[in-house]
């Protein structure tokens, strides 16, 4: 095994036979793909012509159809919602959490932990439990307003258009608060302690001591941990799969959930790769911006 | 007696914000206390209206049911989960460990663009491989075959693994490199005696994660596996849903027992875990 590996090493260099395989891997499932998805968007592919090898070139025309459509539009408009709503709750409940969790009390660490597991939980099954809750017969949600008389009658929530979002926004800040206060809070342990007491010395108050210290040498986690959240919260697909597919009638439609229905619904592939590439152009950017900001390679290039 | 009644006040502050605490995770972990409690329910009392909070009775009925339930065999979409899972997790970290270790202790050409190329895949939204791998699984004729859901899996965790684990490699310092150099290690087995046993921590949370990422995918086990009997789990759910609809306390019993392996990761791999975030999100 070790003379093969000599022997191969000597002639490209040990350094790039480690990261061939992984590469390899990853150009050939996920790169391939990827060029694929964009040939497919300018073809007319239906289940007809899946197989064959010629398919018809139509240049731009899957991408006009689709933007005359109004769902189309309409998906783009609910995923931004969609991600602009999610990120400001759970990056305020995270961000407040971790200020809570970043004091002295003999539960702080374990608790915190305990709060990490809705993070881990496959999001089918968040799905079906939030589902279940909001559920307007037997949901908890509707007996606990009924409880305190803030509603008369049960609510449709998933059932109802502006609901249904709001049930979706809801389970998504759940999954979402999680990650938000773990990198807050590693970012606060990153704080020299030094700087609060100079602080104190010189007579801030509280609040302008996070106003001043805190927000300001808190800016890479901030903007690390929103980007991310950006990015993490507009590829969603499983949560609205399960709890709406999409409906009532298209009003929680996402980028993802339209182009797989497209897809692998109404089989049409070419409308569904090219849904997929207006999804990924946009994170494209979006991962541009976060590569930016973050310090990569550099630290690693010792 | 001034000190004496600084600690006592320190101390109420203790007491009153650990139970604060206790009552934030209260509410926030309420969600899964309530599926395990509606799990023991029978569909009777789950219809009841002013539902109880605390299971009167342990009822198993949804558990067992499901055993001799055909298709909707709960326990055998969990050893196809197991399967698809624990494969997806070897092949990602047997190929992410050599990658990062390059990645993160030589200078080459190109390892930028490599890096970046990880980093771009990990962001990713599924979509857009989506329907070109279905495309590609079916030309080769592995659809319907549960080693198409573990190729696709093992794409999640590669990337994720790999840009954990260069920051593992990078910190081991250079001296006990030239250390095993001297010695008379090749470059090869300094990477297997020396490199792999101190990064080790982070293999594991690399196999955690990769592990953890397969378990709780749904697209590519839905997409590219039709049969019922060789779908992951979190397919078996989504299908059991669009069979039974709302048989709530079935449902809850299926929620249960996929949320079991990653209990059990919780409970014994904590640290790893909370290292796994960290390091994944914020470096990565």
């Amino acid at each position: 095994m070790e003379k093969i590996f000599k022997k191969v090493s000597g002639k490209i260099g040990f350094e790039y036979l480690y990261v061939l395989p992984a590469l390899a891997y990853m150009l050939f499932f996920v790169g391939y793909p990827i060029v694929s998805n964009f040939i497919l968007s300018f073809h007319e592919v239906s289940v007809l012509t899946l197989n064959s090898p010629d398919k018809e070139f139509i240049g731009i025309s899957n991408y006009i159809t689709l933007f005359k459509d109004a769902v189309l539009l309409r998906s783009i408009w609910n995923t931004v919602l969609y991600t602009v709503l999610c990120i400001l709750f759970q990056f305020v409940i995270g961000f407040a959490l971790a200020l809570f969790f970043n004091k002295h009390f003999c539960t702080s660490k374990s608790v915190r932990g305990f709060l990490m597991i809705p993070l881990m939980i496959p999001i089918t099954v968040t799905a079906l439990i939030f589902k279940f809750m909001f559920s307007s017969n037997v949901g908890i949600i509707n007996q606990l307003l009924q409880t305190l008389n803030l509603i008369d009658a049960p609510v449709e929530w998933l059932i109802q258009p502006g609901t249904a979002m709001f049930a979706l926004i809801f389970t998504n800040i759940w999954i979402g608060i999680p990650f938000n206060m773990i990198l807050i809070s590693t970012g606060l342990t990153t704080i020299p302690v030094q700087l609060y007491e100079s602080a104190d010395i010189d007579g801030a108050n509280s609040f302008e001591r996070f106003l001043y210290i805190t927000l300001p040498m808190l800016k890479p986690a901030i903007q690390s941990v929103l980007i991310l959240g950006f990015i993490y919260t507009f590829k969603v697909f499983d949560l609205v799969y399960v709890m709406t597919n999409g409906g009532p009638v298209d009003t929680t439609q996402m980028l993802s959930t339209y182009s797989y229905k497209l897809s692998f619904s109404l089989f049409k592939y070419s409308h569904g790769a090219a849904v997929a590439n207006i999804l990924f152009v946009i994170l494209f950017a979006v991962s541009l911006l976060y590569l930016k900001y973050a310090p990569i390679g550099e630290e690693n290039s010792k | 007696m001034n000190i004496n009644l600084k600690i006592s006040k320190n101390n109420m502050k203790n007491i009153s914000l650990s139970l604060l605490s206790v009552v934030i995770a209260v509410i926030v972990l309420f969600p899964l206390y309530w599926i395990i409690v509606t799990s023991l329910k029978t569909e009777q009392e789950i219809f009841k209206i002013n539902p109880s909070i605390f299971p009167h009775t342990f009822n198993l009925k949804s558990y067992f049911v499901q055993m001799k339930n055909g298709d909707f065999n709960m326990f055998r979409s969990f050893g196809n989960s197991l399967v698809i899972s624990i494969t997806a997790m070897l092949i990602s970290v047997t190929l992410s460990v050599p990658a990062s270790y390059s990645l993160a202790r030589f200078t080459f050409k190109g390892k930028r663009i490599c890096i970046l190329t990880f980093l771009i895949t990990q962001m990713l939204p599924v979509s857009v491989i989506l329907t070109p791998m279905f495309i590609m699984f079916k030309n080769i004729h592995l659809l319907n075959n549960q080693v198409s859901a573990i190729i696709a899996d093992a794409t999640i965790g590669i990337p994720f693994s790999i840009l954990i684990l260069i920051n593992y490699f990078a910190t081991i310092p250079k001296e006990l490199e030239d250390a095993a150099l001297i010695d008379g290690c090749t470059r090869f087995s300094s990477f297997i005696r020396i490199f792999v046993p101190i990064a080790f921590p982070g293999v594991v949370v690399c196999a955690i994660f990769s592990f953890l990422y397969a378990w709780g995918d749904l697209v590519y086990g839905m997409t590219f596996i039709q049969d019922q009997k060789l779908r992951p789990i979190t397919a078996g759910i989504f299908n059991f849903m669009g069979q039974y609809g709302t048989t709530w306390s079935y449902l809850a019993a299926f929620a249960v027992v996929t949320i079991i392996p990653v209990v059990i990761i919780f409970v014994f791999m904590q640290k790893y875990i909370i290292s796994g975030l960290i390091n994944g999100a914020v470096k990565g």
